[in-house]
């Protein structure tokens, strides 16, 4: 196997609430685990098994409580991400790590085109290669050239999250992290929007997705991570863990 | 394992603003430790002089834009005014990279050189476009002002700059001769967006830059205002007690409370973890 690309060392999430008596919840304890380039590594478990908060630790989205997170740069440097400043983690953010949520965040003028091209060119392509690569995605997810130059803000929920993924996957980081990504498309464009993240793989990305359902873990997953209550409680290869989840194990 | 230099290549500050402090009356170091959030004022109470900031430190790279969150009163416009040269500032250092490289403490500037950087180095786009705009002269004698100062005499040159600027930030042109005080207030603040940019400053200011808009006027000012932050690689400090135009246009923010800084985060780390009791008070309301 490949040398990780990122390593979780017992990473624990707390959160103190300040406002209601200084609570604490405890999201996440004690996880370990590490992704390869070209892995794709689908968390499983069942809502509130701490899925997302772990894909939000790793974005910085939420600060880190106690633990590691080691990512390799293309540098070959070794970065705890718990330990950047924030501007080293705007710094890290599109080239090296992405993350596509559920839903494309407020962006109520943009043409869908212009949407898709920035991103790319954010992530160092020209702006030829990435309006052409922009055009490429777009029409693999089935969204049509009439739409190419209308504001997002006007798409149906699927289109928007189409729009998304051409966004999010254009250039691809070197880790992608993806919370649902397909969970709003009818089974046509599910299909489409499978088969380009299953080219992520091919392409070297190491990828930590929460999917909504067993069907996309066992087309897309090269392993499975299952979480409970904070715990990591399972790792290992598709064919050894897919056949004992449960349906309700990937509920969001 | 000891880390010597980040790895992580950031891009250099635009604006370095260090130790930054404003005090109304005497200030002793008692009055710096009686006020602050533990105290839940910015007023000392042996004194009565107040610390409105103290001891605010952040950079700001080109093409980035820091948001500075916080209640009314909580010192934000300030620090900005501070930096803007609006208000003296009582202690701390500004400095700006297109200003000798960034080696002056522009607060130790005159006057006079403080209103020169104004021209063509730094612009405030204020939430009262009274402030910012001479509302009874015309939208295109308003942009030619700024140009005028920075040396600009021929006529036709400063109408198609004012053309162009009004065109970018969606004035109508056939109201370019009208008088600004004729002008709704989106339409006000879009006059004053094309002034401040009249003279392609690497640094723009906003101080509640839509605060008082109607909600549909306010986002397409806002548009207005991304759009331009990423075209023209501007170096961006907005201050708004509002989380959507702090989350719409930046990626990194600072809170402050009682004249402090309480947390500074990534935008979306606020947002969804913030830290600090004040900053969880401020995003719970603003969710609810």
């Amino acid at each position: 196997m490949n040398s990780p690309l990122i390593n979780v060392c017992d990473v624990s999430k707390t959160f103190v609430l300040h406002n209601i008596d200084g609570r604490e919840v405890t999201a996440l304890q004690n996880v370990s685990f590490s992704i390869a380039p070209g892995e794709h590594v689908a968390l499983a478990g069942s809502s509130g098994a701490g899925k997302s908060t772990l894909l939000r630790l790793l974005y910085r989205t939420y600060t880190l409580t106690s633990g590691e997170i080691n990512f390799c740069l293309s540098s070959g440097d070794w970065v705890d991400l718990g330990k950047l400043t924030d501007p080293e983690v705007v710094a890290l953010r599109g080239r090296e790590i992405g993350y596509v949520s559920q839903f494309l965040r407020a962006q109520p003028r943009r043409a869908v085109i212009d949407l898709v091209t920035r991103a790319g060119v954010s992530r160092g392509m020209t702006r030829n290669d990435a309006r052409e690569q922009a055009a490429i995605s777009l029409r693999r997810l089935n969204i049509a050239e009439s739409l190419w130059e209308i504001h997002t803000s006007v798409l149906s929920g699927g289109e928007k999250q189409r729009v998304n993924i051409a966004a999010g996957l254009i250039s691809p980081p070197r880790l992608l992290l993806l919370d649902e990504p397909v969970s709003a498309l009818d089974p046509e464009n599910r299909e489409r929007a499978i088969d380009l993240i299953s080219q992520l793989s091919e392409a070297g990305v190491a990828v930590l997705a929460v999917f909504h359902d067993l069907d996309a873990i066992a087309r897309l997953a090269t392993r499975i991570v299952v979480m409970s209550h904070g715990h990591l409680i399972d790792d290992g290869p598709v064919h050894s863990i897919l056949p004992q989840l449960e349906p309700t194990d990937v509920h969001p | 394992m000891t880390m010597t230099k980040s790895p992580i290549i950031t891009p250099q500050a635009a604006i370095r603003v260090r130790g930054l402090s404003k005090f109304f009356g005497p200030i002793d170091e008692g009055a710096i430790a009686r006020t602050g959030p533990e105290f839940g004022t910015a007023r000392d109470p042996l004194s009565g002089s107040i610390v409105a900031a103290w001891d605010v430190n952040f950079d700001v790279a080109a093409g980035e834009a820091l948001g500075i969150v916080g209640e009314s009163g909580s010192g934000k416009s300030t620090v900005l005014r501070c930096i803007a040269g609006d208000q003296p500032s009582s202690a701390g250092s500004v400095h700006l990279m297109c200003h000798d490289e960034g080696r002056t403490n522009v607060l130790d500037l005159s006057p006079a050189a403080r209103r020169k950087l104004r021209i063509d180095q730094l612009s405030v786009v204020y939430q009262d476009p009274a402030e910012g705009l001479s509302l009874g002269v015309t939208a295109g004698g308003n942009i030619a002002d700024p140009l005028t100062a920075a040396g600009w005499r021929n006529f036709e040159a400063i109408r198609v700059r004012a053309r162009d600027l009004l065109d970018r930030t969606e004035v109508p042109l056939d109201r370019m001769d009208d008088i600004v005080r004729n002008f709704s207030g989106g339409m006000r603040q879009r006059v004053q967006i094309a002034r401040a940019l009249a003279n392609n400053p690497p640094i723009v200011l906003l101080d509640e830059p839509t605060t008082g808009l109607d909600a549909s006027i306010a986002s397409g000012v806002l548009d207005l205002i991304r759009g331009l932050l990423e075209e023209l690689d501007l170096a961006v400090v907005v201050v708004s007690h509002d989380f959507g135009v702090i989350e719409m246009l930046t990626q990194r923010c600072i809170v402050m409370q009682h004249g402090r800084v309480v947390e500074d985060a990534l935008t979306d780390q606020l947002l969804e973890d913030p830290q600090h009791p004040y900053s969880q008070k401020l995003v719970t309301a603003a969710r609810s």
